[in-house]
């Protein structure tokens, strides 16, 4: 990587949680961030001169072609994308309506594709890049009341490894981070305090995941220590579920 | 500062490594071969890093424990272990002599247990630790003519989330590297006069990303899984692998 550039990285669900997390400690380390969000969210009056705000909706290529675009004029190059992006309605199965079943799948899968669709044209012409994809340990646990959330998740797990190959001769990687339980807004929308207390207590390293954990990981990903780490899932879970 | 044991530090991704964590740590360059312990510490010492070599043979409960009163005498307690030393030895299954196999399980496996072993009680006692075992891609994938090699590598995948999920109350993490082909002298040991730079190629052939792996490249991901940047994860296998497997 040019260290005197090192050019933007584009965050997508980066208003809150997870996504918000890794867009302050990317600013930290130096980076610009392309961020985008339906709404800014925590980065609402966010004032540094590296930070870019895209107001976009991860179903809209055409809105993401064109702040692809703005980030390489106002930065140069992309450096790296993490999709952050996601919805997460629990629903008991047999009432698991069509449309809840669509959105997700809209924002969590599809919206994935079309953020790297949009951003691997600019990762080719500038010779490399690399992305970082969000899954869930639910991908692999399965989760009740989460059957529509977990298919996704499942599904960026084998789109991300599909892409890892695609893209592996023209010096793009692509890795996947699967979070646990995570200290963010997501997990409250469908558990009480206390049901996450009780979850931490079965979690091997005893607490659950903070986004600052995640955005180490992602941090590791983006770099080059991992230069020859590619197709890869990272479960960061306090050692839950070992499979 | 913080020390580090690396096994099997003289040569390959032991080497890498130990350059690596010098960067931030007292390293304790752990061998079979003394001469090569020796060598690299006193090249790191030169450079300005904290080194110490010890001689070791992983395999022998005795040595081992020699070793961790030597490092206790001389360099004091150990904060993190990269668990490593190893060695390859081709034959076919039918080939494979009750000697060739004890030996493969012995330094492999049973290091690892021996050196963690040693290691444990005193990070228990810290209430802190990290631990990364050498594993490898062929722990989730088997490979025709090195069934002892690869039997070893999936025992330190399963020894790995034992000792995660043990030593997780302790503060404690364990987690596995499991790399692909990478350019070391292991990679071309064992290959009949002639064949090595074709059987590198066969090699290089089946990683998406066209090229073999640097030491360098593996030692980086050590010090990520040895450093508190993973403080949250343990019991995993971290495959850098140019893609060659996703699991």
């Amino acid at each position: 990587m040019d260290d005197s550039n090192p050019g933007a990285v584009i965050v997508s669900g980066a208003g809150s949680g997870i996504g918000h997390a890794v867009t302050r400690r990317l600013l930290d380390e130096g980076y610009g961030v392309s961020a985008w969000d339906i709404a800014a969210g925590q980065l609402a009056g966010a004032n540094d001169p590296r930070l870019m705000f895209s107001s976009l909706d991860v179903r809209d290529k055409s809105a993401m072609d064109r702040a692809v675009a703005d980030t390489v004029d106002r930065f140069g190059r992309v450096a790296g994308l993490v999709t952050c992006a996601a919805i997460f309605k629990a629903k008991p199965f047999l009432e698991l309506d069509e449309s809840t079943w669509d959105a997700t799948f809209a924002v969590n899968l599809k919206g994935t594709l079309l953020a790297c669709q949009a951003v691997l044209p600019a990762m080719r012409r500038q010779g490399g890049g690399a992305i970082v994809m969000f899954a869930s340990s639910l991908a692999r646990s399965g989760a009740v009341h989460g059957a529509h959330y977990a298919a996704t998740k499942g599904g960026v797990l084998g789109f991300a490894r599909s892409l890892a190959l695609e893209v592996a001769t023209d010096n793009i990687r692509v890795n996947v981070v699967s979070p646990g339980l995570t200290d963010t807004p997501q997990p409250r929308g469908n558990m009480s305090d206390q049901e996450i207390r009780a979850k931490a207590t079965q979690i091997p390293l005893g607490r659950i995941g903070t986004p600052d954990d995640m955005a180490e990981t992602v941090m590791f990903l983006l770099s080059d220590d991992a230069s020859f780490v590619t197709g890869q899932d990272i479960r960061v879970n306090g050692g839950a579920g070992l499979f | 500062m913080e020390n580090v044991l690396v096994t099997g530090a003289a040569s390959g991704i032991g080497q890498a490594a130990a350059r690596r964590l010098a960067r931030r740590m007292h390293v304790i360059v752990a061998d079979r071969n003394a001469d090569g312990a020796a060598a690299l510490a006193g090249e790191l010492r030169r450079a300005g890093h904290a080194a110490t070599p010890v001689e070791v043979d992983v395999s022998r409960g005795e040595s081992v424990r020699r070793m961790a009163t030597e490092i206790e005498a001389k360099v004091g307690p150990v904060h993190a272990l990269f668990n490593n030393a190893g060695f390859n030895r081709r034959g076919r299954v039918e080939a494979i002599t009750e000697d060739d196999w004890d030996a493969m399980m012995a330094t492999h496996v049973k290091g690892m247990y021996l050196c963690a072993q040693a290691v444990l009680p005193q990070m228990c006692a810290r209430g802190a630790g990290a631990i990364v075992n050498t594993s490898s891609d062929f722990a989730v994938m088997g490979v025709a003519g090195i069934a002892a090699y690869t039997s070893a590598k999936t025992a330190i995948y399963s020894l790995t989330k034992s000792l995660a999920l043990e030593f997780a109350p302790h503060g404690i993490r364990v987690n596995a590297i499991g790399p692909g082909p990478i350019d070391t002298p292991l990679l071309r040991s064992g290959r009949a006069p002639g064949e090595e730079a074709a059987a590198l190629e066969q090699q290089r052939q089946r990683i998406p990303m066209g090229r073999l792996g640097k030491p360098e490249e593996v030692a980086a991901v050590v010090d990520f899984l040895l450093d508190r940047r993973s403080s949250y994860i343990t019991g995993q296998i971290v495959h850098p692998n140019g893609g060659a497997l996703s699991w």
